[in-house]
């Protein structure tokens, strides 16, 4: 290591608030990059899931009504 | 072996369904490569390059400033061929990946201005100069805001790819300017310090990180674009069959435990 021990990498001889900000607000950034389409990624997913489901709820009460008709006819 | 006719691998790329498909079996690779990659260059960079002879450690912003600066341009490139192909081959994947690729553009060009303020404080004693190199950066922002902005102001998605790539293609004229900013104007910013054409004006121990930093920053790149694109493929091909099983299949319900 360039640094003798961790407080001198903290500190990097003055410039730490600057070098370690910098990074800090890239680190953070990237993440954000990274998580923000897998969120949307998993909440389309579960949307289509659910839609479909009410779909199929409709669709059964739907077909059982022709079929007592057509009994009744 | 399955022979193409010319065409066919075009439109297999031009496919949503095929990207998504092709792309997830490469995201694991692709992001444990990236994380490692990254990893080593911020360490190497951050705890074992040594010090700069004038500007002390500060210049360590220079492992996240240029590969950040490197990739908000590169990243206009995608940007821009992604909406010119959209416009002549009428290729809905191409929009996509031009939508995807505008925020990641616009948040590492936000990086780059954010860290080259911060280096600018301890090095020129200011954290913001309207010089032509800084200036032009900004517009750069404002270009990706802009295509960003296009993708919702249309009720047509068709529209607001139309108009975000002709405005990402306008936008192109921006980009030598910055390049150039440095040699054409008189700037407070220090001239690159790679040049395709000469020997880095750097030391070996500083610029190998520098080196990883960049690989890792192209990684992160491609890995964020992939995954931008395919949640946007997702969201425009909801209504479609393969979209549908896939959600089913993914959220374990079995929807044709009715038939």
């Amino acid at each position: 290591m360039y640094f003798n021990n961790l407080e001198q990498l903290m500190l990097m001889g003055g410039h730490g608030p600057y070098v370690w900000s910098a990074f800090a607000v890239t680190i953070a950034a990237l993440v954000w990059l990274v998580l923000a389409p897998i969120i949307n990624h998993r909440a389309l997913l579960k949307d289509v899931a659910r839609d479909l489901q009410r779909e199929q709820a409709r669709q059964a009460s739907t077909r059982s009504q022709p079929d007592i008709s057509e009994e009744s006819i | 072996m399955k022979v193409f006719s010319n065409w066919q691998w075009f439109h297999r790329l031009g496919s949503p369904r095929w990207f998504y498909q092709t792309t997830g079996r490469w995201l694991p690779w692709l992001s444990v490569a990236t994380l490692l990659v990254l990893i080593i260059g911020l360490v190497w960079g951050l705890a074992y390059a040594p010090a700069d002879a004038k500007q002390g450690n500060s210049f360590r912003i220079i492992y996240i400033h240029v590969p950040a600066s490197f990739l908000a341009l590169a990243g206009y490139y995608i940007m821009a061929i992604a909406g010119a192909v959209g416009l002549i081959w009428r290729m809905k994947l191409s929009f996509m990946v031009m939508k995807a690729a505008a925020p990641i553009g616009a948040v590492l060009t936000f990086i780059a201005l954010f860290t080259g303020a911060v280096w600018g404080k301890p090095t020129w004693g200011t954290y913001w100069v309207w010089d032509a190199r800084i200036t032009s950066m900004l517009i750069l922002l404002f270009l990706y805001a802009g295509v960003m902005a296009l993708q919702y102001a249309y009720h047509s998605v068709d529209a607001a790819s139309k108009a975000g790539a002709i405005l990402a293609l306008v936008g192109t004229v921006n980009i030598p300017i910055i390049y150039k900013s440095v040699d054409w104007w008189y700037t407070l910013h220090q001239p690159a310090t790679i040049k395709l054409t000469s020997a880095p004006s750097m030391h070996p121990d500083m610029f190998q990180p520098l080196l990883v930093m960049i690989l890792g920053f192209y990684l992160f790149y491609a890995l964020v674009l992939i995954l931008n694109t395919r949640s946007e493929i997702l969201r425009r091909e909801r209504k479609t069959g393969w979209v549908r099983e896939l959600a089913q299949s993914k959220s374990g319900f079995d929807a044709r435990a009715g038939d």
